[in-house]
């Protein structure tokens, strides 16, 4: 290399640096607490958020919304000290496997702040004795009744299919009830529930029973005697949720299981929130349905971008209080986890709705036991494989809850160290 | 035009080009180094002055045209190469996916617990004589004082301005952070365990709230251990990435980190009956799969080749029309497929008036996911063959007529042979793309029917990469360690069919 080589290069290397100089990232400002959150929730964040501008004195806001909670939860797995948000809106069952990997930090709520909330709700965050941010709304599901094929509501499940026999000809029924919101695992829990299979069992001072499970006996003979006609579905009750919502829209389907999420489509066409939980075997029982919340879970992030403080606080100033939770609800219409919120005036008959429903028949969604799969699946897969096996293969409905019982009952004994 | 290609223009243009090009590597390579990638950020810096002496000496011609190739191959084939032989070999999965240093640093911070009492504070931060200090409020005793990080300071009650929630907000020799100051100071407070009484202290949980709280483990780093503060029990590392108890395996603390378990992961293909279980049935079906594949997609993409290498009337409209399914994103295509072969509203069962539950019963979801990857790929066999027979010659052939063979036998003798020993690579290719064709398992069947309530892992069309997607990502855990080793395995199987394979064609002699 000459003389003249050495010159371009030198010229060369004072380029690029200069350029790389001007172009180099700088580190991310302290003063700004980044949340993240998912397509439905973020947008109304950031109007919650900008309707004040002290939630955290000093700091800035940043909400980064994602396409879909799939996409957020990818890109918190991926996430990094430098490109990980402070805070992140997610689902509870998050909760463990995020904490468990160190993306979460402990965060612990002052007494004012715990009495704000249900203490079950917390325990919906809470990954081994730790409790990792704030509920901030409720989802669950409910029954609605469709007042085009029925007049009042049910008082039993033998109820609804005596009503869906005596209509499936005249009204051209597609099922009696199906699962519109929520799938064949979560949503349909209030089904295994109001035939006698719960996931995990309560004492009656609200504590989990280990090594006891539902009885296979009792709930396979209501199902052969609800859901069966000989070997093969009666038809009531759909093994999928495809088609439901706009059979029920239809007016082909009298009660339907909805999310609390979608409420708004119902009404729009002219359905009222004659919400309940669905009835079970016996007058005055319920079916239990899973009630979970979604948390503002504050990240391990935040003290690396030394937010720690200023997001701390954004959770409880914002996130966990009455105004914050209702500035956000009005826009997000879902069910406010607050207690102040829940019961602010500007809070519709829907999302009213379904906190008396879950009051009346709501059980935590508990994800220790929930994900666990040392029974040999999962609740989410075990469940719909049921109504599979029974409903469409014909296998027989004791039998196969018996394996279910065996699977539920290994997976939340399991779990149980995870609480 | 000459200009742009030799003389000074052209010097002054490469030097610029070079030098954009390299300040951005040198910005990805700082950013890299920032964020402790070293290996990154050293392949980075080397990139950039191997592009800088390429282009800007002499050093070698042929490698101005092959360095972008080289450096490519090595960023995005043989790095992640390495990277996952490198990760088999690691406890690599969740709650061990940091580093050693990094768990450390977590697992001090979660060991500050919350005091049995659940006693809170409210409180103000700010200097106390120059040093970090909170202003805290006991209100319900009416109590008030200054804490730092190395004493407590009682302050009396009329010592104090109270606001309207009766949160003391001024007190001698106190001087309260501004909001403005609040954001600067936050890393800083947030680190500091401000005095309280005896073993306990107060953690900020924010700007205006303080519990008390207690250290519940000690690190020591001379023995590399934690203590149990409460209890005393000493948590060691065992070896795995995670601080075990010594006499309670499963007593660990977390998170845990990336530790080196050599062969284990591939020790529990073996020894793990969840994997090894429905291992042998998942590879035959896997075998089949992609050799049913390509043979019907070949089959049928060359028939269609040789029906429409003859001129026949509107040949252009049918060569289009056969394009199309290739044109159109094959996600696309087998969601709409997977909605066709729905067993109540499907096309396929509304077509034909039959009521088959297609995914439910396992011969037929096999059907459905080769039929739907016949569709997706007899369009490339189409395209590939047509082609090849263009390049056979016609002269071949007319001797062939001209000396009695008839068309069948024409093809037999001589079209197919030929046809073969061009396309063999191509189907060999095909052969291990569909070996690993996760995307067409995973949308259509996701690896089902299986029966769960039995405790099957695999599912009936469950090739092996969607297998052990389901084994590594499947459970809400990941085991990316485990999953790197059969990822492993899977490359060595294919490779070792496709060397055979292509052994067996002769074709590599053939380009020799």
């Amino acid at each position: 290399m000459n003389i003249k080589r050495f010159g371009f290069a030198g010229v060369f290397a004072a380029f690029a640096l200069a350029f790389s100089t001007l172009v180099a990232p700088s580190a991310s400002a302290s003063t700004e607490i980044v949340v993240w959150a998912d397509e439905s929730r973020g947008p109304n964040l950031v109007k919650a958020l900008a309707q004040k501008t002290d939630w955290v004195p000093g700091y800035t806001i940043k909400v980064v919304t994602f396409s879909g909670f799939d996409a957020l939860k990818a890109a918190l797995d991926l996430a990094t000290d430098s490109s990980g948000p402070d805070i992140v809106v997610g689902a509870n069952d998050w909760v463990p496997a995020f904490a468990k990997s160190g993306k979460l930090a402990p965060y612990v709520p002052t007494a004012s702040v715990k009495a704000r909330f249900n203490p079950t709700q917390f325990l919906d965050l809470t990954y081994k004795g730790k409790l990792y941010g704030v509920p901030v709304d409720v989802n669950n599901v409910a029954m609605i009744y469709n007042t085009k094929l029925v007049s009042s509501a049910p008082s039993t499940f033998g109820d609804m299919v005596s009503t869906y026999k005596s209509l499936k000809a005249s009204k051209g029924l597609k099922a009696g009830l199906c699962i519109a919101g929520g799938g064949m695992s979560w949503g349909a829990h209030s089904v295994f529930s109001a035939l006698g299979a719960d996931a995990y069992q309560f004492n009656s001072r609200g504590g989990i029973v280990y090594g006891r499970t539902f009885s296979a006996t009792v709930f396979g003979q209501n199902v052969r005697k609800y859901l069966m006609d000989g070997k093969k579905s009666n038809g009531f009750f759909p093994a999928t949720d495809t088609g439901c919502k706009d059979n029920f829209l239809a007016g082909t389907v009298p009660y339907a299981v909805i999310g609390n999420w979608e409420w708004a489509d119902y009404v729009a066409k002219g359905f009222t929130m004659n919400l309940m939980p669905v009835p079970g075997v016996a007058s005055g029982t319920y079916g239990h349905m899973f009630g979970s919340v979604s948390g503002a879970l504050l990240t391990s992030f935040a003290a690396k971008h030394g937010t720690e403080a200023g997001a701390k606080s954004l959770l409880t100033n914002f996130f966990a209080s009455t105004d914050g939770q209702v500035r956000y609800q009005n826009l997000e219409k879902r069910p406010p986890a607050e207690k102040g919120a829940q019961t602010d005036s500007s809070v519709s008959a829907a999302q009213r709705g379904f906190g008396s429903a879950a009051s009346l028949a709501g059980i935590p969604q508990i994800g220790a036991f929930l994900n666990n799969n040392k029974g040999g699946a999962s609740y989410w897969d075990s469940a719909p494989a049921y109504w599979t096996a029974v409903l469409i293969d014909g296998k027989d409905a004791v039998k196969e809850a018996s394996k279910l019982a065996a699977i539920w009952r290994v997976n939340v004994e399991a779990g149980k160290g995870d609480l | 035009m000459t200009y742009l290609i030799r003389g000074k223009l052209a010097l002054l243009l490469k030097i610029i080009v070079v030098g954009l090009l390299s300040a951005v590597l040198l910005m990805l390579a700082q950013s890299a180094f920032a964020q402790h990638e070293y290996i990154i950020s050293a392949f980075l810096a080397l990139t950039m002055l191997a592009l800088a002496l390429t282009y800007l000496t002499k050093v070698s011609i042929p490698l101005k045209f092959f360095i972008p190739g080289i450096l490519l191959l090595i960023a995005f084939v043989i790095g992640p190469i390495l990277y996952t032989v490198t990760m088999s070999g690691f406890n690599y999965k969740t709650g061990n996916l940091v580093s050693k240093e990094e768990a450390i640093i977590q697992i001090k911070a979660r060991a500050v617990e919350a005091a049995p009492s659940g006693i809170s504070f409210d409180l103000k931060l700010g200097k106390y004589k120059g040093q970090e200090a909170i202003l805290v409020s006991d209100i319900a005793n009416l109590k008030y004082f200054v804490s730092t990080a190395d004493s407590r300071i009682p302050v009396a009650a009329n010592d104090v301005t109270l606001n309207e929630y009766g949160v003391a907000i001024t007190a001698p020799d106190f001087i309260a952070l501004t909001d403005a100051e609040l954001a600067g100071a936050d890393k800083s407070y947030s680190n500091v365990n401000f005095v309280y009484e005896g073993i306990y202290f107060i953690s900020l949980e924010g700007f205006d709230a303080g519990i008390v709280s207690q250290q519940s483990l000690e690190y020591i780093a001379d023995k590399d251990q934690f203590k149990n503060l409460i209890n005393g029990s000493v948590y060691s590392d065992n070896g795995r990435g995670n601080y075990a108890l010594p006499d309670d395996k499963t007593a660990i603390l977390e998170p845990g980190w990336r530790a080196p378990i050599w062969f284990e992961n591939y020790t529990k293909i073996l020894t793990d009956p969840r994997v090894r279980g429905p291992l042998v049935r998942v590879f035959i079906w896997t075998v089949v799969f992609a050799l049913l594949t390509v043979l019907t997609t070949f089959a049928l993409g060359l028939l269609l080749a040789l029906a429409l290498n003859k001129p026949i009337h509107g040949r252009r409209i049918y060569r289009s029309i056969l394009v199309l399914p290739y044109a159109m994103p094959s996600v696309m295509s087998i969601l709409i497929w997977g909605g066709m072969f729905n067993t109540e509203f499907g096309a396929i069962n509304t077509l034909f008036g039959t009521h088959i539950a297609w995914f439910s019963d396992p011969n037929f979801a096999r059907v459905a996911v080769i039929l739907v990857n016949l569709w997706l790929g007899f369009p490339y066999f189409y395209l590939i063959s047509s082609g090849s027979l263009q390049a056979i010659p016609s002269e071949l052939l007319e001797a062939a007529a001209i000396d009695g063979a008839n068309p069948r036998q024409i093809f037999r003798k001589i079209t197919l042979p030929l046809l073969l020993q061009i396309l063999s690579p191509l189907l060999i290719a095909s052969f291990a793309f569909n070996f690993n064709n996760f995307n067409l398992i995973y949308l259509l069947t996701g690896g089902g029917p299986r029966n769960e309530l039995d405790g099957q892992i695999a599912g009936a069309t469950d090739i092996l990469i969607s297998y052990t997607y389901k084994i590594a990502f499947g459970t809400g855990t990941q085991d990316l360690g485990l999953a790197s080793a059969i990822s492993l395995i899977i490359f060595v199987l294919v490779a070792s069919i496709s060397l055979y394979g292509l052994r067996k064609s002769k074709v590599l002699e053939t380009f020799a």
